[in-house]
């Protein structure tokens, strides 16, 4: 049931990934395979965080564009990294999650951006370093702000796993 | 999704994994086609018709609440395009009239006449999906007999090339994207350059000699040369020209025709690589 639950919410992110910028030129902004990514890194699962990250990602360079696999491998790290940091520290707590999505969005922006220079592919809005750091920022913004309300939302598709996050922050402040 | 500590193995996989997609992404950046991936094309193919239903919706929506802004302006609107109308009339006579006299000539010098080609008419399903690329994805695919390269375009001018076919979906790479690229030239003096996107709504035409006289508002169409667009096609007008006395080189930036960042219906035109063959001959 959980599998069947990532997979949808990914094809949902993907769907909507796609439909959403027609609309509001704000959204080319905002990864949304990305931040299920992370939310999946949060619950405290590595390996699922890992595989979510390379399914979004994969999903992600087939419906935006661009050379297959650099998303894909850029997910892939950021879903295993986010997934062991909520091993090892305390990441139940709401802003420590969205810390963690402002600092996915920045790592992923710079691999995406890395990976292309490495393969000698030029991206727009990168062209010195001013405007790079600009990108960067407008992207963890919109991250940022984009995964509070998509949080709340996939906490509660994913409602049991939302449940033992609160048992874990009760489980902390007790002790 | 609980949390399990003891997962020695997973390292292993996220390194497997990930060098399976450096294997991936090198053998796609190599491949001067990767584009037209089979992925890709799954993927999209079974996506195009939940985001073209999707859209319908929200275009419906967003529709009812811009009729009823519409129609506030709507009676000074009609007189403009009443007047127009009159304007484009007359213009559309004198085009007939000069159009019957280069067949005339052409037909007087023994030159081949251009080779026709239907156009059918797509509408857009998804625009510029991330802030990378500039891709829009239209509801027309190889079902409909698109293929690969064909341009695409507006009554205004172009829009830009296809870059992936699927069944029921086309990917079309616009004119200000920065990987794209037009033979052009300017068509008062015939000079020929290369246009390129600035990804800023503004493309460039390069290589056009300082030498060069070039007006402010001068109309750049296609050359034919690229073999991808057919001669004669509106690309633009010249927007701005930046020139340096040393640089050997104009720099022009092109304002589109064609409304690239706002366009909801297109055109693809079904043009056969041995038809520009023709039309680069002349």
């Amino acid at each position: 049931m959980q599998t069947f639950k990532i997979a949808l919410t990914i094809a949902v992110a993907l769907l909507l990934q796609m439909l959403l910028p027609n609309y509001l030129r704000f959204f080319q902004y905002i990864d949304l395979p990305l931040l299920v990514t992370v939310y999946c890194g949060l619950q405290r699962a590595p390996a699922i965080g890992m595989v979510t990250g390379m399914i979004a990602g994969l999903g992600g360079d087939a419906v935006v564009g661009g050379i297959l696999g650099v998303g894909g491998f850029s997910k892939t790290l950021i879903g295993y990294l986010v997934g062991v940091a909520s091993v090892r520290l305390s990441l139940e707590n709401p802003f420590a999650r969205l810390a963690a999505v402002a600092v996915a969005s920045a790592a992923n922006t710079v691999l995406f951006v890395g990976l292309h220079q490495m393969l000698e592919q030029a991206l727009p809005h990168v062209g010195t370093w001013a405007e790079f750091g600009k990108t960067i920022g407008w992207k963890v913004l919109a991250d940022t702000a984009t995964s509070i309300v998509m949080f709340v939302v996939l906490d509660r598709v994913f409602s049991e796993q939302a449940a033992a996050r609160r048992m874990a922050i009760k489980k902390r402040f007790y002790e | 999704m609980s949390a399990n500590p003891a997962q020695p193995k997973t390292p292993w996989i996220l390194a497997t994994l990930l060098l399976a997609q450096v294997a991936l992404m090198s053998a796609n950046a190599r491949h001067p086609e990767s584009e037209q991936s089979m992925l890709r094309v799954w993927l999209v193919t079974a996506f195009a018709p939940v985001v073209r239903g999707a859209d319908a919706v929200l275009s419906s929506v967003k529709g009812a609440a811009d009729s009823y802004i519409d129609v506030r302006h709507a009676r000074q609107e009609n007189i403009d395009l009443r007047e127009k109308v009159d304007q484009l009339t007359a213009e559309k006579n004198e085009a007939l009239e000069r159009a019957a006299e280069l067949d005339l000539l052409r037909r007087e010098l023994a030159l081949p006449s251009r080779p026709p080609y239907h156009e059918i008419a797509a509408n857009l399903i998804s625009r510029d999906a991330s802030l990378w690329f500039r891709r829009l994805t239209i509801d027309r695919g190889s079902l409909d007999g698109v293929k690969r390269d064909m341009p695409v375009a507006t009554a205004g001018g172009i829009v830009g090339r296809v870059i992936t076919v699927g069944p029921n979906f086309a990917t079309v790479q616009v004119i200000t994207d920065k990987h794209a690229g037009v033979g052009a030239m300017l068509q008062n003096s015939r000079a020929m350059g290369e246009i390129r996107g600035l990804d800023d709504d503004r493309c460039e035409l390069k290589n056009i000699k300082s030498s060069e006289t070039v007006r402010v508002g001068e109309s750049v169409v296609t050359t034919g040369l690229d073999r991808i667009y057919p001669k004669g096609l509106l690309i633009g007008t010249v927007e701005r020209i930046e020139m340096d006395p040393n640089a050997p080189w104009h720099r022009i930036i092109v304002k589109p025709a064609a409304p690239v960042d706002r366009v909801e219906h297109l055109l693809v035109l079904m043009v056969d690589q041995k038809d520009l063959k023709l039309d680069e001959g002349k």
